[in-house]
């Protein structure tokens, strides 16, 4: 019906499923399935990838496509995919949220600006985030690289939330609600590892020792 | 099968187009057969850097919509014929006159004639440039050692890799090695730093680029200038040489005289 919500395309890289809006989810589906059946057996045996261009999912809702492309044999590759959101998009999502709290995703690249990652748990970053990128998350963010982003730990009021990056060089941090920006000069930066939290109403940076 | 690599960099005024003409120029100077493909619809300017806008009969959206044959719109080269031509773009056009299907197609035939397939693609990140990057196997990102120029790069490298073009080679142009110096403009480490992808080449600002352009020949056929030799460097990188980063502290007065040592120099 809708070819415009979704596509499966072959990439140098595998086979790549393309939500083009993940608004619908219900549309999302349909049209998947559709594409699915059109192109029966031909994906057969194949792992997909997962890429959203708007729009979020929930786990739930990618536990329902997995299941829908498994029912047609293949296998959906649930490592990081891309997920660019639009922050209204995410935030009715959140109502969604349950028993994710603790769940963890691992990122294994760089964030480039434009990206942003939206996850309902925890997020780990192995590789940098860059300026212009953005994490907001529900949990705790751990950047293993540098962070000169824009993270959000924390993002529905978990205000024990930390951020921590082995270079904290953020353009902007939030935690809970609250908001903190690098200052205006250029301070000297420590070379190690830094973690910020909430102290009293404010952001505050300290060195990362346990 | 030839290669198609695309030029691009998200900002504009960085230097795709002196890039791709000077590429192109000097693969051909290496005896390469290449076609340099403009895909800036409506704001072509890469004829005018070859020195080739007064040939333009036909472009790429003639071909596209199969008003000439592909032959008829391949515009030769001044100085290398057959080996080196441009398809220009259409200039009264607008962007969204051509899918990237068609661009695919177009691209699958050129890299049956070429040895390389340069496209060069319009600053931005809509139709155009999805546009140009929908044929390419792999891109080269240029950008210039400013804070803006570099953040666009970055989200460029994201969009491509979203698009299935992985490790994009970068090419740092304009660095005027005496701010560096001074610490007044960004160092080839502090963008490798954000960007963290491979290095193709550093280029020197350079007064010689602007003479080139407006004369319609690219400086890599000028044996010297400094920036005509960073180019050479890129082009004998991209057919595999080795060939390590040009020290660009080194003074012009020096370079000359150990020119004329090693006998090069004429």
């Amino acid at each position: 019906m809708n070819t415009q919500l979704c596509a499966i395309k072959g990439s140098r890289d595998g086979l790549v499923v393309t939500i083009n809006d993940s608004t619908n989810f219900t549309a999302v589906l349909d049209a998947l399935e559709q594409q699915l059946i059109a192109s029966q057996s031909f994906f057969q045996g194949s792992t997909a990838k997962l890429l959203v261009k708007q729009g979020t999912l929930s786990l739930s809702q990618l536990d329902e496509i997995e299941r829908l492309i498994a029912r047609y044999g293949m296998v959906l590759d649930r490592r990081p995919p891309q997920w660019s959101v639009t922050p209204s998009v995410s935030q009715q999502n959140s109502e969604e949220r349950g028993s994710v709290e603790d769940s963890t995703l691992l990122v294994k690249r760089t964030i480039r600006s434009g990206q942003r990652l939206h996850y309902d748990g925890n997020v780990v970053v192995m590789g940098d985030v860059n300026p212009g990128a953005e994490i907001v998350c529900t949990g705790d963010i751990l950047v293993l690289g540098s962070l000169r982003g824009v993270a959000h730990a924390g993002a529905e009021g978990k205000t024990d939330a930390i951020v921590f990056a082995f270079r904290l060089e953020p353009t902007q941090l939030r935690i809970a609600h609250l908001i903190s920006r690098a200052p205006d000069e250029k301070l000297p930066q420590p070379e190690g590892p830094e973690v910020a939290r909430v102290v009293g109403d404010r952001i505050q940076l300290s060195v990362y020792n346990h | 099968m030839g290669k198609v690599i695309v030029v691009t960099s998200g900002k504009g005024g960085v230097g795709k187009t002196t890039t791709t003409a000077n590429l192109g120029t000097g693969l051909a100077a290496m005896g390469q057969k290449v076609c340099l493909v403009d895909t800036d619809i409506g704001l072509r300017n890469l004829d005018v850097v070859m020195g080739l806008e007064n040939r333009i009969v036909y472009d790429l959206l003639h071909v596209v919509e199969g008003q000439c044959r592909l032959r008829q719109a391949l515009i030769k080269d001044k100085q290398y014929g057959d080996r080196l031509v441009l398809l220009p773009a259409p200039q009264t056009r607008e962007k969204d006159a051509v899918t990237p299907e068609q661009m695919k197609q177009l691209v699958k035939e050129l890299k049956e004639d070429f040895d390389f397939v340069l496209l060069d693609c319009p600053a931005g990140i809509e139709h155009g440039f999805k546009n140009a990057i929908a044929g390419a196997d792999s891109a080269i990102v240029v950008t210039t050692p400013e804070i803006a120029a570099v953040r666009d790069a970055d989200r460029i490298i994201g969009l491509l890799e979203a698009e299935g073009l992985y490790e994009p080679q970068l090419i740092i142009n304009r660095v005027r090695p005496g701010m560096v110096r001074r610490g007044d403009m960004m160092s080839i480490s502090d963008i490798d730093d954000i960007l963290a992808i491979e290095i193709l080449g550093v280029v020197p600002d350079d007064p010689d680029i602007i003479v080139s352009t407006n004369k319609g020949e690219p400086v890599v056929t000028n044996s010297r200038s400094r920036s005509g030799q960073a180019y050479r460097n890129i082009v004998r990188r991209l057919l595999g040489e080795d060939v390590p980063l040009m020290d660009l502290n080194e003074r012009k007065v020096m370079h000359w005289f150990k020119r004329l040592l090693s006998g090069e120099a004429h």
